[in-house]
């Protein structure tokens, strides 16, 4: 153990921590930009593959067969590099990272969306109908408040996940938490950075566990 | 009838959705169309060597910029990589700092994954790979190199006390290499290889931390940072005498720039001369180990 601290003191610490917070902004931006667009867009991919029409409901399904089918990783590189090699054209790498991990998410939330959708039993739209309740407003009224509790727990699943697949944006060079932690760990043949690292994943995770904790406890009605 | 607006609102919003989508791929920097164009030119007209020199824009590509961009994997001490404030220092970059300033134009250092190298740099998003990068025939054939600016050896390096004292001791040991590297293929090709086995790891810091947990026995790698990780960390490791064959290391850039490659080597000479090149490779070596012409 005694060669791990070897040339690590109090002062590179200090000097860590700052780097490795650095890299928790880039992280975070990652991760709050993806959840932003990824949530909305995954809604009405679950509405789109319930479509009675195939020329909607087909794409669809292709398109989550493939998200969920492929590697991550393989779907950054070729959201990155796929545009210079059919169109010759090159862009931002941030952008790159946002879109690639937004297509990916947005499939994972469409199919919890979607299970919790079918969830709710049919006797809960009859009677709506019955009251006299459009269709918009049986979904928005009845349906999606008891659907958004259904779901909580699944979603705080690919929540906590976003966390740390954040650190895959690091194979197009985009500088997040993990990708400043392995250089330091270079830097200092150490692996004390990837350890503050961890911590700061665990760390972040725990107040993503919380703030879902208290949502489920605060739709805790009706029981 | 309502239904079915619905539905054909839902279609529109995808529509929608998926045009802006392309839009997004369609709508960035259209810029490095030109570039591969005039490469394509080029690999038609090599013959022709005037048409050449016509179509090769690369370095007044750069000249109105006003930014040469290299390309590295970050974590390659001493040659690049990240301090402990966080900025990217190191031989490479002090000199490509030189070259930058002779050539009037600021240096852009952007971190890549040294596997995607070469399409970081086709896709026109760096303008050349300066990382101790080795010298071999496959990249020679994908980029246009520079001449050799360092020696470089590929050494083993074993922990402290190890049994393994040469070559010979290598035989039936596990041997760790970085992927992507030439330490990988060098080794893979050697007479050694029916021997030993090799493992594949992200980067060298790695397979020193899998020697160090006597996961593999020895790690193959550049002399040039084996040396700089044992004198800066104070690392129990022993760099063996007995080699592979001796490497250089070379700048790449894309096929076609041929221009910006002569004034970056031009740069190199004019350095060389007056005392510039000597003055880095003392910082980082302890003497002028460079073998810039």
């Amino acid at each position: 153990m005694e060669t791990l601290f070897s040339t690590i003191d109090a002062a590179y610490m200090s000097k860590l921590l700052v780097i490795l917070l650095q890299g928790v902004l880039t992280s975070l931006r990652i991760f709050a930009i993806t959840l932003v667009i990824a949530v909305p867009l995954g809604f009405l991919v679950s509405f789109a593959k319930k479509s009675k029409y195939k020329i909607i409901s087909v794409p669809i399904n292709i398109y989550i067969l493939i998200m969920r089918g492929t590697p991550l990783l393989l779907q950054i590189l070729i959201v990155y590099f796929g545009p210079y090699y059919v169109f010759n054209l090159s862009y931002n790498r941030f952008a790159a990272i946002i879109i690639a991990f937004v297509l990916n998410y947005a499939a994972y939330f469409a199919e919890i969306f979607r299970g919790g959708i079918e969830s709710m039993p049919v006797g809960q739209y009859e009677a709506a109908g019955a009251l006299g309740f459009t269709k918009a407003q049986t979904f928005f009224r009845i349906i999606l408040p008891q659907v958004v509790k259904r779901i909580l727990p699944a979603s705080a699943n690919e929540v906590i996940t976003l966390v740390k697949d954040t650190a895959l944006a690091q194979t197009i060079g985009v500088a997040e938490l993990f990708a400043l932690s392995s250089k330091q760990a270079s830097f200092k043949t150490s692996v004390i950075p990837l350890f503050v690292a961890g911590i700061f994943y665990f760390v972040l995770n725990w107040a993503v566990t919380a703030a879902f904790a208290y949502f489920e406890k605060k739709l805790d009605y009706y029981k | 009838m309502r239904k079915m607006k619905g539905k054909k609102l839902l279609a529109l919003l995808l529509a929608v959705l998926m045009m802006a989508t392309v839009f997004v791929f369609a709508g960035c920097q259209s810029n490095q169309k030109e570039d591969t164009q005039d490469e394509q030119q080029q690999t038609e007209e090599t013959a022709d060597v005037q048409e050449d020199a016509a179509a090769d824009t690369s370095l007044d590509d750069v000249m109105a910029k006003g930014e040469l961009i290299l390309g590295l994997d970050d974590s390659f001490p001493p040659m690049g990589f990240r301090n402990d404030e966080n900025e990217i220092v190191g031989f490479d970059i002090d000199l490509a700092k030189a070259v930058a300033d002779k050539l009037g134009v600021t240096l852009a250092v952007q971190p890549i994954s040294w596997d995607a190298k070469e399409m970081e740099l086709n896709s026109g998003n760096i303008d050349m790979i300066w990382n101790g990068m080795s010298y071999n025939e496959e990249r020679d054939e994908a980029m246009n190199l520079s001449e050799p600016y360092l020696n470089n050896d590929m050494v083993f390096v074993v922990a402290n006390g190890s049994e393994i004292a040469d070559l010979e001791g290598l035989k039936g040991k596990t041997v760790a290499v970085q992927n992507g590297s030439t330490a990988q293929d060098i080794l893979e090709a050697s007479d050694l290889a029916a021997d030993i086995t090799v493992v594949g790891f992200k980067d060298n810091m790695t397979a020193l931390l899998d020697m160090e947990a006597q996961g593999c026995d020895a790690v193959f790698m550049d002399k040039v940072v084996a040396n700089y990780t044992i004198s800066a960390n104070g690392k129990d490791y022993q760099v063996l005498e007995e080699g592979l064959s001796p490497e250089v290391y070379v700048i790449g850039f894309r096929k076609g720039d041929q221009a910006l490659r002569d004034a970056v080597q031009q740069a190199l000479h004019e350095l060389k001369e007056d005392g510039t090149v000597a003055e880095i490779s003392t910082k980082w070596f302890g003497s002028d180990v460079t073998i810039i012409e």
